[in-house]
């Protein structure tokens, strides 16, 4: 569903992507592991077209997309949430869902109708608001609303537009535990045939929801497995796991 | 999002109906700041439409405006066509220009967006004031009023066109509304929040904001038939960035974002326009004093205060009666 080969980018002298190959299936879930700086969030951008890579080429359900801007690879059905807030910030909750519902059914520059109203669109705001859980603060503007319910609402305008492959960077950044307990909850009851790739810090979700993971250090992967096979990996205990095991 | 809230209805009403009221009943003089107010109103409706909503603070919509008076002049005066085909074809080509600074600008935003807009109409203004063909610093003259003797209309009494242009800002307010309530107006307010996110989910960026542009353009472009109608004679001065600086002046003043609020602020700047510069020339100082006021005060415009007030009156009696309780 989702193939990177021998993906490649550097700033300047710094390599931050080292000829990268993953291979999602469809309906797999991946977590990507790795300490701050190992690349993690650029892989994301180049993914979705917000970095062009220097060399090696990305592929979506079997199309090359490596030359593809970034509205057109979210067309074919890339979707993402940002590890940092990214919403329409003026907007109410429902505005927000309704927005990028209307954007990926392609109603987003229509002359002639209120997408807002159609009832394709109000029938996703009302399913993405129940499975992340915001049906309770549809109407509330999101600058007035607290910072958990923001994050829900950054996976939700992902969801928003029924993608077939879903990148999330640190779904929980930021948030306690017991919001993280919902995003378990949440990731295990997306549909199985949707592939989702997920950059995680919280080890608890990650070995939860993964059914792969991959490890990047120095923009290099440095692992691939099972996480049976990552959690008694001693190379990932040294660059990585350490800490977690530790605590 | 854009909503048409009760007040705003109410005042667009009563706008609409106290015009066609002073209509009726103004004379002379008073008919020609009516017909000015109403060609103002059009341009700063356009205006809104991208700046308040979108967040494309233009410094073109002068030279669209222009556009528009010089095409239509020439269509209805050298190329022979009626005032209706010449004003479709004027106003055609005001949205096509408007497409195409709409695209050319599009990957640019704030302080950039408002440059290239005004070197763009700064072009547009060189061009008309130089070229033989425009009739250069002379300008034109020559433009017909439609000819609406069939409903037994003469456009060529004051009243009866003062009537007209009313109407054409009714006109151009429920093309603005129409456009805020669609598709394409949902994504510009998004894209006025946020850019980047609604790319990632698929929306042609440019093309969005170009067609966008390009309505506000087709508006420009009408107010721009009307002004050569007025007056019956067009100079380069139309195009000038003033005209556009002046438009963004009063789209402040009236509630940048409300639609609404800008035809406020066109009446507001016409009139104070006319009364403080019977008493002195510093007119432009005084509306300047005024429109510092209005930004100190973080009022969302003249309209913007109106609501904020409605808004304070509405939570009023629940803390009297809160009040009453303790």
């Amino acid at each position: 569903m989702l193939e990177t080969r021998s993906l490649s980018k550097s700033f300047g002298p710094i390599q931050v992507t080292r000829n990268v190959s993953l291979k999602l299936e469809k309906g797999e879930r991946r977590v990507i592991l790795g300490p701050n700086g190992a690349g993690k969030t650029t892989l994301f951008n180049q993914l979705v077209g917000e970095i062009t890579p220097d060399a090696g080429s990305i592929h979506l359900d079997g199309t090359d997309v490596t030359a593809l801007r970034v509205a057109d690879r979210a067309r074919l059905g890339l979707s993402r949430s940002y590890q940092k807030n990214t919403l329409f910030d003026g907007l109410t909750i429902a505005e927000n869902l309704g927005l990028a519902a209307a954007v990926a059914l392609g109603k987003g520059q229509g002359l002639w109708s209120d997408p807002l109203q159609s009832a394709e669109v109000r029938e996703t705001i009302r399913d993405v608001a129940a499975q992340v859980d915001l049906a309770p603060h549809l109407e509330a503007r999101v600058d007035a609303v607290s910072y958990g319910i923001r994050r829900q609402l950054e996976v939700g305008i992902a969801l928003a537009t029924r993608p077939k492959v879903l990148l999330m960077d640190e779904p929980t950044s930021g948030v306690g535990p017991e919001m993280s307990k919902g995003f378990h909850r949440l990731l295990k009851a997306l549909p199985r045939d949707l592939t989702i790739l997920i950059i995680e810090h919280d080890m608890d979700l990650a070995f939860d929801v993964a059914d792969t993971i991959t490890v990047l250090n120095y923009g290099e992967v440095v692992f691939d497995g099972l996480p049976e096979a990552a959690r008694g990996s001693q190379l990932l205990k040294d660059i990585y796991l350490g800490a977690w095991e530790d605590a | 999002m854009f909503t048409h809230t009760p007040l705003r209805l109410t005042t667009l009403a009563l706008l609409a109906l106290g015009a066609l009221g002073y209509a009726l009943v103004a004379g002379f003089f008073g008919l020609e700041i009516l017909a000015e107010i109403a060609i103002l109103a059009i341009l700063v409706i356009a205006l809104d439409l991208v700046a308040g909503f979108g967040g494309m603070v233009s410094l073109c919509h002068g030279a669209l405006l222009g556009v528009g008076a010089y095409a239509f002049t020439l269509a209805a005066s050298d190329a022979g066509l009626t005032a209706l085909p010449a004003m479709g074809l004027a106003i055609a080509l005001s949205a096509a220009l408007a497409f195409v600074i709409g695209a050319v600008c599009a990957r640019s935003t704030g302080i950039y967006f408002i440059m290239a807009t005004l070197a763009f109409g700064q072009m547009a203004y060189s061009f008309v004031f130089q070229s033989p063909l425009f009739g250069g610093d002379d300008g034109l003259s020559g433009a017909p009023r439609p000819d609406l003797s069939l409903a037994g209309i003469d456009l060529n009494d004051s009243r009866a066109f003062a009537v007209y242009a009313v109407l054409l800002v009714v006109l151009a307010y429920l093309v603005a509304a129409a456009t805020l309530r669609s598709g394409l107006g949902r994504s510009l307010v998004g894209l006025h929040h946020n850019e980047k996110r609604l790319r990632a989910l698929g929306l042609t960026v440019w093309r969005a904001k170009a067609t966008a542009f390009a309505i506000s353009g087709a508006l420009a472009g009408l107010a721009g038939c009307l002004a050569a109608q007025h007056t019956q004679y067009i100079s380069p001065g139309l195009l000038s960035w003033t005209v556009s600086g002046e438009a963004l002046v009063v789209v402040i003043l009236g509630g940048l974002g409300t639609l609404v609020g800008p035809i406020l602020g066109a009446i507001l700047f016409v009139v104070l326009k006319h009364e403080i510069s019977a008493i002195t020339p510093y007119w432009h100082a005084i509306v300047g004093l005024i429109l510092i006021a209005v930004v100190m005060s973080r009022a969302q415009g003249v309209f913007g205060f109106l609501e904020a007030r409605m808004a304070a009156r509405k939570s009023q009696p629940l803390i009297t009666e809160v009040k009453a309780d303790a």
